[in-house]
């Protein structure tokens, strides 16, 4: 069976969920590997949910937002961008490849640049193939 | 209330500094009143016990093992499984115990590179030698063993189950003696709490002055000279307080260092360091991501600032190349 | 926690989701998880009689917790949160799984929609059961309301509420009424005074007694939120001196700051700054308001060119298009002509925008006046330049004509420059003052285009006319009264809810490290420097997450979308 990647995403209700939901009345199509969870405001997500999805067994993860200045809350996405390079530093220390985990920002009209980026992410992570953070975890054997 | 017979305990070490040990020397007169409560039946760093002894014991037969130390090799993986064995109560006592410790920080990197650098290839090796540590070597007399160094580090509580935790590196002697009053009274928490600390963190305790924090920069500690009054995330320097766990006293950030994070995260929390991170990046006072970038570069190797004590308890636990 | 019962719902929305989903795979799958007590399928949960299935199973199964299956949440969440209240449960203890936007209407393969859909329904399920029942609050709404913009929009609107009978301050930054308005001789297409329909505003506010008019002045300041702000209002400039500002309590305000022109010096090949006689449509008003069509050497011309889209629909400057000019033009054409029978107008155009009502005759009639118009590329524009003394005119325009195909040079004596419309220079400070959000040209962003042209994401913030897009005056006007009836009907309920969603901080995990208060767009986030923790105003709270994210003792918890909840989802989306 190939690889098919499984990607979280955490999309903003406001721009990038809205975006979404454009490319799919657009009748959009992009690869079915992307699960989604709604949150109000990229600012709400906090660095843990990208790590517990990557030790849960995402092979990426895909963060959401509005466009620097058009943020929904004024200036929540400005947090997004500050933690997200952040946590990019601490990945890269981790071994976890660069483009598992990627910030994108997608408005409420931008339905064909949500599946774009879809696309290209499924792409990259399916060339990279499965995550190995997952199985690194298993505690049932010891690595002697 | 005075014991009908004397609890037996122990206190082990894994792969540690001995520094928890010292914690426990360190609660003075109180270490009397402990040997006179308690047979203390193995305890490497100060008493005569030996392996056999506690192998020879009966399931059960200790009422405490204190086990400091993370797991990083065979011979503290055996000794773990055997001490819970014989123990009724098994607490992790101290950061490595609890959540992997300095010695954590291992998983950044890989067996094989610790070897390289360690026996291999380091300014006081001599050219040429080539001997690392195996666990079977054959001299004359016979087969030499050693522990066998694992790929990565454990926390205890990944190798065995664990009924208490006592974070600090090392505890603060305050802590020690009252979690040794607590066990000896029968005083006890549900299972899995983690003992002598607070609920809240460090901030709650500390007396410097906290104001809102936007942060232009970041300062290591010898960049700036710092204001003792006031909170040192406000001045620019990293302090993990405001993310790790209260009850020790205060004792970096009332010398001017800031808290290092070492008795952990708070109760709701599921990561650390990413929680620290969190915060960190949230305050800097900046909207522009080339601006951003350039602050950051002001905080290097953020990854082990900010799972110091704890990467193998983190989310990712290690590096995946390890 | 007692065992939840889940009713999980899956829609086929027709065949819009079942054709790629097989619903019943899923159903099934659904009712094997953890706390599920029932599950459906159903053709249109949203119909009355699919609500009513949820109103009955949480009734006689006694389900506590409800998932729906379906389109996406920003379309029927409130459909179904309405249907668990008529059922008696509290409506938080929703969860939708969006298995059509973004599943079923992008994806072919059907086996990989099935299995996402799968997924996004066992999230939902893992993520319900951790939701809580939550409150409302109610507070009340100030019948007084605040208009920013003393044009066209902002004195329709401020009348139409003080006529209701409510107070109304209108404020405006310059020493008169009338606006952009207040600059134009007649209006297009019916050739309305445009004196004629601001005058019999400006008295009637003038008149009215509810209605405070501020001239010189400029908000400075608002806090608060819906029914409940605070508007600080005070001279224009000020040099921060607060001594004439003035506060004032209001339930809502409507922004009604309009337009500026394009500057067209920016466009080097017309030469507007240069060429005397290359002017603006607002300056060629004022020559029509005072009466005589002349050059600056005071000269009849006898060749006069009118060119559209200055700045507008242009990859350089703007690209959307301004929407009054082709029908202003129009309206210079019969004006010159009928002023000066004798002149030869040319019309250069890249489309004639007639689109609203009277537009078409109006156009007919413009050409029946023997007006030249000539077709230009959307990236070719004309060019201006001096005529030589031999070419018995002032200028000389060549022009890349599209019907024919041929680049042709016309005489003029006076150009007219059809200038766009741009967004306020200080747009942006009134934004971030009000709390709207402007798109990337500038202007300000209304709640959904559609549906909600005059709300912004700000609840009590309302926008009307240009300020939010080029617009004529009917719609401007439109807009206006619009605005109006939103904030009337806000007032006539008297109170206002505000949403259940927001911030909480458990002061006994607070450490008071005051990470979070200068984070707060809304300055929610206070400190209670007694207590020494930090503390969340929930009428202020927005909800975005930003505090909660940042603490780092996870002590400040976001309602409805709990740390908890949201980790059940990705356990849900990966097991």
């Amino acid at each position: 069976m190939s690889f098919e990647p499984k990607i979280v995403g955490f999309l903003c209700n406001w721009c990038s969920y809205a975006g979404a939901d454009l490319a799919g009345t657009s009748r959009i199509h992009y690869p079915p590997n992307l699960r989604v969870i709604r949150v109000m405001c990229s600012a709400r997500i906090d660095p843990t949910f990208v790590l517990r999805a990557l030790a849960g067994g995402a092979d990426g993860v895909l963060i959401c937002g509005c466009h620097p200045g058009d943020c929904h809350y004024s200036e929540g996405n400005y947090k997004a961008m500050r933690r997200y390079p952040l946590l990019k530093q601490v990945l890269a220390q981790y071994g976890v490849e660069d483009a598992r985990v990627r910030l994108e920002w997608v408005s409420a009209s931008e339905g064909q640049r949500f599946a774009d980026v879809v696309t290209d992410m499924t792409e990259k992570i399916h060339a990279l193939g499965p995550s190995r953070i997952r199985a690194h975890l298993q505690l049932d054997k010891v690595e002697r | 209330m005075a014991p009908e017979k004397k609890l037996q305990i122990a206190l082990y070490w894994g792969a540690a500094c001995g520094g928890c040990d010292v914690a426990v020397l360190d609660t003075n007169e109180f270490i009397l009143d402990v040997a006179a409560l308690a047979d203390i039946r193995l305890w490497p760093i100060a008493v005569d016990g030996k392996y056999r002894d506690v192998e020879a014991m009966q399931d059960g037969e200790l009422d405490l093992t204190i086990f400091s130390g993370a797991v990083r090799n065979s011979e503290n993986e055996r000794i773990a499984k055997l001490l819970r064995q014989k123990s009724k109560l098994l607490v992790a006592f101290g950061s490595c115990a609890h959540m992997g410790g300095i010695p954590g920080l291992a998983n950044t990197t890989t067996r094989e590179a610790i070897f390289d650098r360690a026996y291999l290839h380091n300014p006081s090796i001599e050219q040429g030698s080539q001997t690392i540590p195996r666990p079977e070597t054959k001299v004359a007399a016979g087969t030499l063993d050693l522990p066998s160094f694992y790929r990565r580090v454990y926390k205890l509580a990944d190798i065995v189950d664990v009924d208490y935790y006592v974070p600090g590196c090392p505890p603060a002697p305050s802590q020690v003696k009252a979690v040794l009053l607590a066990i000896a009274q029968g005083d006890l928490p549900p299972k899995g709490s983690v003992v002598g600390a607070a609920d809240q963190a460090v901030c709650d305790e500390c007396t410097r002055e906290k104001k809102e924090k936007k942060l232009k920069r970041f300062y290591r500690p010898w960049e700036i000279i710092q204001d003792p009054a006031k909170c040192l995330m406000d001045q620019g320097i990293l302090c993990a307080g405001a993310a790790t766990r209260g009850g020790c006293g205060v004792r970096c950030p009332n010398t001017g260092q800031g808290c290092r994070g070492c008795y952990g995260p708070l109760p709701n929390v599921i990561d650390h360091g990413a929680k620290f991170l969190s915060a960190v990046a949230s305050i800097i006072d900046s909207n522009d991501p080339e601006e951003i970038r350039k602050v950051l570069e002001g905080i290097p190797d953020f990854a082990c600032i900010a799972y110091r004590f704890g990467m193998p308890a983190s989310l990712l636990q290690r590096n995946l190349q390890s | 926690m007692a065992e939840p019962r889940i009713g999980v719902y899956i829609c086929n929305c027709g065949t819009n989701i079942a054709k790629v989903v097989n619903c019943d795979r899923v159903c099934e799958a659904a009712s094997k998880l953890p706390g599920v007590a029932v599950a459906r399928t159903y053709q249109y949960m949203c119909s009355n009689p699919g609500q009513d299935m949820i109103v009955q199973d949480v009734r006689q199964l006694g389900l506590d917790r409800v998932v729906v299956a379906a389109c996406s949440p920003r379309m029927h969440e409130r459909t179904f949160r309405k249907a668990l209240r008529s059922a008696g449960l509290n409506e938080y203890l929703l969860e939708m799984a969006n298995i059509r936007e973004q599943c079923s209407w992008v994806h072919d393969d059907e086996f990989a929609a099935t299995n996402k859909t799968e997924a996004l329904v066992r999230a939902a399920v893992m993520r319900v059961v951790h939701h809580e029942p939550l409150e409302k609050l109610s507070v009340n709404m100030c019948p007084n309301t605040l208009v920013i913009g003393g044009g066209v929009a902002g004195l329709t609107a401020a009348l139409e509420m003080a006529d209701a009978g409510h107070k109304v301050f209108l404020v405006e930054r310059d020493d008169h009424l009338g606006g952009n308005l207040a600059r134009v001789d007649l209006t297009a297409p019916y050739l309305d005074s445009a004196r004629d329909l601001l005058t019999e505003r400006i008295t009637r506010v003038r008149e009215c007694k509810n209605l405070q008019v501020m001239l010189g002045s400029a908000l400075k300041n608002l806090s608060g939120f819906v029914g409940n702000f605070v508007a600080t209002i005070g001279p224009v400039g000020g040099n921060g001196k607060t001594d004439q500002e003035i506060s004032v309590e209001v339930g809502a305000v409507v922004v009604c700051t309009g337009y500026k022109e394009f500057d067209a010096s920016r466009i080097t090949y017309f030469g507007y700054g240069k060429l005397p006689n290359v002017i603006t449509s607002f300056e060629f008003e004022r020559m029509l308001r005072s009466g005589r069509i002349e050059t600056k050497e005071g000269k009849t011309p006898q060749y006069v060119a009118i060119i559209h889209c200055v700045g507008s629909r242009s990859q350089e400057f703007h690209g959307y298009c301004s929407r009054v000019c082709c029908m202003t033009a129009l309206k210079y054409t019969h004006e010159i002509k009928s002023a000066l029978p004798g002149s030869y107008v040319s019309d250069l155009y890249i489309d004639m925008h007639a689109f609203g009502k009277g537009h078409e005759d109006f156009y007919k009639q413009s050409s029946e006046v023997k007006t030249l118009f000539l077709m230009y590329g959307k990236n070719e524009h004309p060019v201006i330049k001096r005529a030589a003394p031999e070419d018995g005119c002032e200028m000389l325009i060549e022009v890349a004509e599209k019907l024919s195909g041929e680049v042709i040079e016309i005489p003029a004596d006076m150009v007219i420059l059809m200038v766009g419309m741009e967004a306020q220079a200080d747009a942006d400070k009134l934004a971030r003052l009000v709390n709207i959000s402007q798109d990337k040209e500038g202007w300000f962003i209304e709640s959904h285009p559609k549906l909600d042209p005059v709300a912004t994401t700000t609840e009590g913030i309302f926008i009307a006319g240009t300020c939010a897009f080029p617009k004529d005056i009917p719609d401007t006007v439109a807009q206006a009264r619009a605005a109006a009836a939103r904030v009337l009907g806000k007032i006539a309920r008297e109170k206002i809810e505000i949403d259940a969603v927001f911030a909480e901080v458990n002061e006994d995990l607070c450490s008071g490290c005051r990470m979070c208060n200068e984070l707060c767009p809304y300055s929610a986030v206070e400190f209670d420097s007694e207590k020494r923790r930090s503390r969340v105003n929930s009428a202020l709270c927005k909800a975005c997450g930003g505090c909660v994210a940042a603490c780092p003792s996870s002590a400040i918890k976001a309602r409805h979308f709990t740390d908890q909840q949201i980790v059940a989802q990705i356990e849900g989306v990966l097991s």
